[in-house]
């Protein structure tokens, strides 16, 4: 087989395996099943292939021709692309298998592995995407996926509420993405990414800073943030897939796909708004009750760091002269990456470790959840240590690596993102060290209060670990959650991508190790001092003001329910209103009011008289007459 | 001519008119609805077959399958010329199959005095069949109001509520219409001195000696508020969601469906190419109207409705502020995005309507206040709807995507600022779909429902039901997956159409 081929078969299995279960399988889950899972063995074993076999290519066809204007549909496939198929193949089969056990009982599961195959193919979609018309066909559809996921257990208020508000949220920032798609398109001639990077751009900050909107609305960064957090309704492996290890990713794989056509103002910008998401989101992370709660707003925080390591290193200058070219606009003839586009590195090298070890928590949660009955609420678990040994196991490795325990994944691209903030920005790198710090105490709260000490409810009691098909995926994420950081050892493969990883050297190395492990210690350390294992939240006990400012996460839910509900839909009512009134009442209404009278007038005129309607008739004929002649 | 023995257009026109003809004369019940089947299968089945076989057709004139047919009227220049070009056969297409999904279901609905719904319903499906397949001006209009008449009466006799003041209100506003229009139309008969209806007649005169300038303004305007009014353009839309409320479902698919697509068809097929001038004079206006009116204005007033049809007719009125977006910019990609909207929006609204109704029969309401948490008990009915809903708010894999998609950016060359708007739209018409669909189906159900539930238990969509849902929803997903299918004999058409006219106007 072809390369070609064989990332066809990849993009087209899930959709042929969602096709065939919206036909056929729908009552028979145990087959849906099967064949959603054997679907992401052939994307795990295709990615494989082509990511190792190292054949790096481009095809396209037109799939859209109207005037000038054409659309065509392309697999771009280079370093970046493979890496990106790479996590997405081996997080996406783990989740699957995961599914296996989690979901066994499940009423729908035909509906949730049909919904799994949408979002794998769809994914994968944005892996390939050669433009970025494709990119947000693909975009738009992981959207729906999330929607459908998010909403399986449809019965639910919160569910429902929660898929709504994840899809509008992300159509508010595709509503700047696809304004900046056209406006590129426009200014460039071209979407394509590679004839982007090739050819001559115009110089625009407001491009980059318009498809960062889709990287907002999809990354869940400041301020469309609070789809995230709710979207947990959704089945616990969904979480883990689409919520947290890929889905949620796209943004910034987005953004390093379009990293030439960024500019320093644009970077500036981006870079705030992961700094402030970080920031915001591990505060929030650290009142939290429910395990899965906690683990999206360090989702939310961990994709910040991204989005920031993006802003701080992916610095373009112009280096030759400007020109004025064929359409009259200002061009600059060629730009160049400044410091080798650090950021794209350093954003996907966190985002690498990031999908490994945030899956492996969250399916961890997951089993946790499973083995406690569905409870979630980490102040009822505790004494899960000696019961679910390998779910703490695993758990404990994940938690290590999010916190940055030297030698483990986390550990190295954290780093690698407080080097470049340290070069780059200080205030950044100080924000970016304390919300280290701020991880490490929520992720050791969490991982304490859940583990150790006794269990503090039935649930818990009776906790028990599942079956393999529950702790595979586990273990695999485990080991790689150790070992993802050693890009040195990795095949040459993405050398494309992991190349432009900057590397600390000499005293700035030491101070950043020598930051992140006081990061470590003082973020754990105070944790262990702080939360013992209880039934009550010790800050909750002991700084009740706090602790309600940080629960109240900056009232943004509050204050965009204020301007839906008391703003946005008192104001379409009124429209409503006026329409009723105006349009379809005193407007049209006072036309037919208007046309009767002259009805009324008309009517008056016929008498019934031969001889008057004659005279009538003389006269309609004078005044046509006239009117011919030109007289009126 | 085809390789038929004979004129499929001509047959697709006369199969449903016969059918009619004969429940007319008095046919058996029994008998009328067994022939009703083939009044709407044959038009579908032949729509398919010119679509299939389009490429391989020869072109004269730049239509396939060109004929036409002396009716004695040739002393005007009235001939019944048929044909299709890359404009017209989408939306042949579509007449034939939103018609045969409308009339499925229109049988198996079991309305009170079937036979004559049925008999209605068949006239107008000829002159849907007829209005896309016509060459002639004069019956382009001819078929249009062939059409209009029966969807008077069926608002009239099996309407819901408010039936006769929905009847008289849509009689008024689209009589109204179809006058201007009709003026419009005859002027530029008249003012073209081609002495022909015929459209490639007056296409090559007008292309050798173009209207004056003034001549072009009044007609472009005559023609753009009297098909205005015929597509709901604000603030003439208030027809819109009233008479959709009122009407039968079969009816309300085939008029939002594909009726109201005429004066679309008409700008895009007649207006635009003969009169550049004109389009040029009124795109500003016509663009502010449909991007403030239709888009915006409409689109937060359907986030405040709280009646499912209401919802889907005022979201079909939004809608349609793109599709005069698209026809505002005057070039071969807004107009092909129009032509793709208008058939995707056609498959979309008669799909969503005709599940409105399979709702209604389970709730027995269509306030979305007593509804919620059908999915539990319908999960098919919800798939589908859920479906109709995604693909209606422009979710790409549904045709409606790729209008919608290549009218935005046709646009950014007319407007930025409309382009914003339009793209704004996108958002609003997530909020009111998602809305809708989750107050039906999801949440635990209201406590009105529970008792309608207790006392009707829902049962899922039958096949009678599915199976005319089905041929939308297919239609939907092929043109979804593969747009070129339409795209690449509209581009063909719409190149060749418009390039020389559209120069002018620059």
């Amino acid at each position: 087989m072809t390369p070609v081929s064989i990332a066809l078969l990849v993009l087209l299995a899930p959709l042929a395996s969602a096709a065939i279960i919206a036909l056929f399988l729908r009552r028979s889950g145990t087959l849906a099943a099967t064949m959603s899972v054997t679907a992401a063995v052939i994307v795990a074993a295709g990615a494989f292939t082509l990511a190792f076999g190292g054949a790096r290519f481009e095809a396209a066809t037109s799939w859209l021709q109207l005037g000038s204007f054409t659309l065509s549909l392309g697999i771009k496939f280079d370093d970046l692309a493979a890496l990106m198929l790479v996590i997405v193949g081996i997080v996406g089969l783990c989740v699957h298998v995961f599914s296996l056990g989690y979901m066994h009982d499940d009423a729908a599961k035909a509906r949730y592995f049909g919904g799994l195959s949408v979002f794998m193919f769809s994914m994968l979609g944005i892996v390939f995407a050669d433009n970025l018309f494709m990119m947000f066909i693909f975009w738009e559809l992981v959207g729906f996926s999330s929607w459908l996921l998010i909403n399986h257990w449809h019965e639910k208020q919160s569910a429902s509420d929660a898929s709504k508000k994840a899809f509008i949220t992300n159509r508010v920032g595709d509503f700047g993405f696809l304004l900046g798609i056209i406006m590129c398109y426009w200014s460039n001639g071209t979407v394509n990414l590679s004839e982007l990077a090739a050819g001559h751009h115009v110089y625009s900050t407001l491009i980059p800073l318009l498809l960062f909107c889709g990287a907002v609305g999809k990354s869940a960064q400041l301020p469309l943030q609070v789809w995230l957090p709710d979207a947990m309704e959704g089945p616990t492996p969904v979480s883990a897939l689409i919520h947290a290890a890929t889905m949620v990713a796209a943004g910034i794989y987005m953004l390093c796909r379009i990293n030439v056509l960024m500019v320093p103002d644009a970077l500036t910008v981006i870079m705030w708004v992961g700094t402030a998401t970080a920031l915001y989101a591990a505060f929030c992370a650290i009142v939290q009750r429910d395990i899965k709660k906690i683990l999206a707003y360090s989702t939310l925080s961990q994709l910040g760091y991204m989005v920031a390591a993006f802003g701080l290193g992916s610095k373009m200058i112009p280096v030759s002269d400007t020109m004025v070219d064929a359409a009259g606009k200002l061009a600059v003839s060629h730009w160049q990456v400044l410091g080798a586009a650090t950021g794209v590195g350093a954003a996907m090298f966190h985002l690498t470790t990031h999908a490994f070890f945030k899956a492996l928590l969250f399916l961890g949660s997951g089993s946790v959840i499973h083995g406690c009955h569905h409870e979630q609420d980490i102040f009822k678990m505790g004494g899960l240590s000696s019961r679910m040994k390998l779910t703490f196991v695993t758990f404990t490795i994940g938690v290590a690596a999010i916190i940055g325990l030297p030698f483990l994944a986390g550990f190295f691209s954290k780093d690698t993102i407080l080097y470049l903030a340290y070069t780059n920005n200080k205030a950044v790198f100080a924000i970016l060290a304390f919300t280290a710090i701020l991880t490490a105490l929520y992720m050791t709260r969490l991982w304490r209060i859940t583990f150790f000490g006794e269990p503090r409810s039935e649930s818990a009691a009776h906790a028990h670990e599942g079956g393999l098909t529950l702790t595979l995926p586990l273990m695999v994420l485990a080991v790689l959650a150790v070992v993802a950081g050693y890009t040195s050892h990795y095949p040459k493969v993405f050398d494309g991508v992991f190349e432009l990883i900057p590397e600390a050297h000499g005293s700035d190395h030491l101070t950043i190790l020598l930051t992140s492990l006081f990061v470590l210690v003082v973020g754990a350390g105070t944790a262990f001092l702080f939360y013992k294992p209880a039934a009550t939240d010790a800050l909750e006990l002991k700084s009740p003001g706090l602790f309600r400012l940080l629960a109240s996460k900056l009232w943004f839910d509050e204050i965009y329910t204020y301007y839906i509900d008391k703003v946005q839909q008192r104001f379409a009512l009124l429209l409503s209103f006026l329409e009723q009134i105006f349009l379809a009442g005193v407007i049209i209404r006072g036309f037919a009011g208007l046309v009767g009278l002259v009805g009324l007038g008309a009517r008056a005129l016929h008498v019934g008289r031969i001889s008057v309607y004659v005279y009538w008739f003389f006269a309609g004929v004078v005044i046509l007459w006239l009117f011919a002649t030109g007289v009126l | 001519m085809s390789n038929l023995p004979f004129d499929p257009l001509l047959l697709s026109i006369a199969a449903p008119l016969a059918v009619a003809l004969a429940i007319a004369l008095g046919l058996p019940k029994r008998w009328s609805v067994r022939l009703a089947y083939a009044g709407f299968g044959v038009p579908a089945l032949l729509a398919l077959y010119a679509w299939w076989s389009y490429g391989a057709q020869p072109q004269a004139h730049g239509y396939a399958l060109l004929s036409s047919y002396s009716t004695g009227l040739d002393g005007l220049g009235i001939h019944l010329t048929l044909g299709l070009n890359g404009i017209s056969l989408p939306l042949f297409v579509l007449a034939g199959l939103v018609g045969l999904a409308a009339g499925l279901y229109a049988i198996q609905s079991g309305a009170e005095r079937l036979k004559i719904y049925l008999m209605l319903l068949l006239i107008m499906q000829a002159g849907l069949m007829g209005v896309f397949a016509s060459v002639d001006v004069f019956f382009f209009y001819f078929f249009h109001e062939l059409a209009l008449i029966p969807t008077f009466i069926m608002v009239g006799i099996w309407g819901g509520r408010d039936r006769s003041y929905a009847a008289m209100k849509l009689t008024i506003y689209l009589t109204l219409g179809a006058m201007l229009s009709l003026v419009g139309l005859i002027a530029l008969y008249v003012k073209s001195g081609a002495n022909s209806f015929d459209l490639i007649a007056l296409r090559e005169v007008i292309a050798n000696r173009p209207l004056a300038e003034t001549v072009q303004h009044n007609i472009f305007g005559l023609l753009m508020f009297g098909f205005g009014i015929l597509v709901s353009l604000w603030p003439f839309h208030t027809w819109a969601p009233l008479g959709y409320g009122a009407a039968p479902s079969s009816a309300a698919m085939l008029h939002a469906g594909v009726l109201k697509k005429f004066g679309l068809y008409g700008l895009i097929q007649i207006a635009l190419p003969l009169l550049p001038a004109g389009v040029a004079h009124w795109a500003q206006v016509l663009a502010l109207l449909a991007a403030v009116g239709n888009v915006l204005i409409v689109g937060l007033i359907t986030m405040a409705q709280r009646d499912l049809k209401q919802v889907i007719g005022y979201s079909s009125v939004m809608h349609m502020g793109y599709a005069f977006l698209g026809v505002a910019c005057f070039s071969v990609l807004g107009a092909g995005g129009v032509v793709l909207l208008m058939v995707a929006h056609g498959l979309s609204v008669a799909l969503l309507f005709l599940l409105a109704t399979s709702i209604h029969h389970r709730t027995h309401t269509f306030d979305l206040t007593q509804m919620g948490g059908l999915a539990q008990k319908t999960p098919v009915l919800a798939a589908f709807f859920v479906a109709g809903t995604f693909a209606s708010i422009g979710l790409p894999g549904f045709a409606n995507f790729w209008g919608e998609l290549t009218i935005f950016v046709a646009l950014w060359k007319f407007s930025h600022v409309f382009t914003v708007i339009a793209v704004a739209g996108v958002v609003i018409s997530a909020i009111y779909g998602l809305r809708a669909a989750a107050r039906v189906f999801f949440g635990p159900p209201t406590e009105a429902f529970s008792i309608v539930a207790a006392a009707h238990p829902p049962a899922d969509l039958s096949w009678k039901e599915k199976f005319p849902a089905l041929i939308l929803l297919a239609a939907l997903l092929f043109i979804g997956f593969w747009p070129q299918s339409l795209s690449t004999p509209l581009n063909a058409t719409l190149s060749a159409v418009y390039a020389p006219p559209a120069a002018i106007a620059k």
